[in-house]
């Protein structure tokens, strides 16, 4: 049987299957959250801070989109891995 | 493995990373193209500047939490709406994947758009498909140099452009350009202009056809709603093969030749960089740019047109085209479903809005009376097609007093009435230095036009 990863992923190639998946995703949770959640009734922790709506919709986004990315960064990782895996075994 | 590829490894190894230099191209198809491009950049770059009453036409006003779509605005609670017009798009989409196959790529999809307008400026700037190819190969020297500074300033300045107008549907766009003529843009504005103009800058400028090929989703799925009578861009091999060169004027059947004289326009001018003789392939966007080249060397040929054409699967074997398959119908009748609950939905919708913005420039004051007064700017929006007469009543404090210099409001179809109400209350009523209070906007004439907006009622304080 044939390595199931026959060639090296190209580093920009896995960091594109990382970050742009999570970036659609992140586009959605931001919409769907903030439709229900006005960033001004969320001040996290009782923290004493003003920020602008626009700071906080983006900052939401960027949170949304480090979450995603931690998701895509392990189905990568675990996808890679195991073809590794199974190819030594079928070695 | 395909013979081709074994006959030239380094083509076969090589390919997916060589730089595509499509060949520009004209006739019946590359003008609707352009057409539908210009429509689609145009309405980009102008629907921001566009008025509705005293505001942005379209405007995403994020901080206000309301969305202005001309005569429409939508509030948070009216989320629905959006979503449902985003299924409706997705499922058009579909459906007209199942009847006309991947027009959306070739004719309106932003990366086919944007990438399209970036090679026109390039070969604005750099010339035609060879001069590019020799630029490109040539050592670096000052005239190549410049060019390529003019090319990526031209470009960056376009990217600038699109990001800023990016922008400018979530903040208005004459704020924005104020702000920016005078240095006072946000942090987080900036940020956003930068971020759109980058992502512009590197999709049409360098990714093209590797976002098709590589990031695209929809490039992936969309095979499954073809069928038989999907409309495909294909290659007539009976017709065409054997293909090979031959003199002008000389009878092709004589050399045992078919009508493809192999001069690879076809492969030129494809902005994915195929051969569409190879057949029906995931990477074609069903540009039409091989059938508009092929057709204009048909021309010169004296040969028929349509050696690549628009086709369905059932036409080329001969079969009858089926029109109305199920896949159609069942797309259609979603579609026409979700049309029809949201129209329903929208007519059900209470046309009638109240906007109470408080007086910004002073807190509170004190009447004669001793009372604690707030003055409020409340706009009654009218999105009835008739005209109607209002009551407006306030409560949240105990006691609390509603002035109005018009007890009945009359607002005419469609129209904003703006008019200052006051507020006055005694301070022992209140609990907190600041409470919420509700006005509450009835119409006269129809029981079921009623309205309510919250707003702060700001006293000293008990200290």
């Amino acid at each position: 049987m044939a390595s199931p990863l026959p060639y090296k992923i190209p580093a920009i190639q896995q960091a594109i299957s990382v970050l742009w998946p999570s970036f659609m995703t992140a586009i959605a949770a931001t919409g769907l959250f903030f439709s229900a959640f006005d960033p001004q009734d969320l001040v996290p922790f009782d923290l004493d801070i003003d920020i602008s709506p626009l700071a906080a919709y983006s900052i939401g986004f960027f949170i949304f989109w480090l979450l995603a990315s931690i998701s895509s960064i392990g189905t990568l990782y675990f996808t890679i891995s195991n073809c590794r895996f199974i190819s030594k075994q079928n070695r | 493995m395909s013979t081709q590829a074994t006959e030239n490894p380094d083509k076969a190894l090589y390919a997916a990373h060589k730089k595509i230099y499509p060949r520009e191209v004209t006739g019946k198809f590359s003008r609707l193209r352009v057409i539908a491009f210009i429509s689609l950049l145009g309405i980009y770059y102008v629907m921001p500047l566009l008025r509705w009453d005293d505001r942005q036409a379209l405007l995403f006003d994020l901080p206000a939490r309301k969305f202005y779509l001309f005569g429409l605005t939508l509030w948070p609670q009216d989320f629905i709406y959006l979503a449902a017009l985003l299924i409706m798009a997705g499922l058009a989409l579909f459906f007209f994947t199942a009847l006309f196959g991947r027009i959306w790529c070739g004719y309106a999809c932003p990366q086919t758009v944007w990438t399209e307008a970036y090679l026109w400026m390039e070969r604005k700037i750099e010339g035609n498909r060879s001069r590019r190819m020799k630029l490109d190969k040539a050592p670096n020297s000052a005239a190549k140099i410049r060019t390529k500074v003019v090319k990526h300033t031209v470009w960056i300045l376009f990217s600038l452009w699109t990001g800023f107008t990016f922008v400018a549907y979530f903040t208005p766009i004459d704020e924005l350009a104020n702000k920016l003529l005078t240095g006072n843009l946000g942090p987080w504005e900036t940020f956003w202009i930068l971020f759109y103009s980058f992502a512009t800058y590197g999709n049409a400028g360098f990714m093209r056809e590797q976002v098709c090929l590589y990031m695209c989703p929809y490039a992936r799925f969309q095979s499954a709603m073809f069928d038989s009578d999907t409309l495909i861009v294909a290659y007539h091999p009976e017709r065409g093969e054997p293909r090979g060169s031959r003199r002008r004027g000389s009878d092709p059947r004589e050399q045992g030749l078919g009508d493809c004289i192999d001069c690879n326009v076809c492969v030129q001018v494809c902005p994915t960089g195929i051969d569409i003789r190879d057949g029906l392939q995931y990477e074609c966007i069903a540009c039409s740019a091989c059938i508009d080249g092929c057709d204009e060397i048909m021309d010169k040929m004296n040969y028929p047109r349509g050696l690549i054409r628009y086709t369905t699967e059932n036409s080329t074997l001969g079969q009858p085209q089926n029109l109305l398959r199920p896949r159609i119908m069942v797309y259609a009748a979603i579609l026409l479903i979700l049309l029809g609950s949201l129209l329903t939905h929208m007519l059900y919708r209470i046309p009638l809005e109240l906007d109470v913005i408080r007086d910004r420039n002073t807190l509170y004051r004190e009447t004669r009376e001793g009372l604690i007064e707030n003055v409020y700017t409340l706009k009654i929006l009218n999105m009835d097609s008739k005209s109607h007469q209002y009551i407006l009543s306030a409560d949240g404090i105990d006691g609390l007093k509603l002035v109005l210099d018009e007890p009945v409001i009359e607002v005419p179809a469609g129209t904003v009435h703006q008019l200052i109400a006051r507020i006055q209350a005694d301070e022992f009523n209140m609990e907190n230095r600041s409470e919420t209070i509700t006005f509450r906007l009835q119409a006269r004439d129809a029981n079921h036009l009623l309205t309510s907006e919250e707003a702060r009622f700001v006293g000293p304080g008990k200290n």
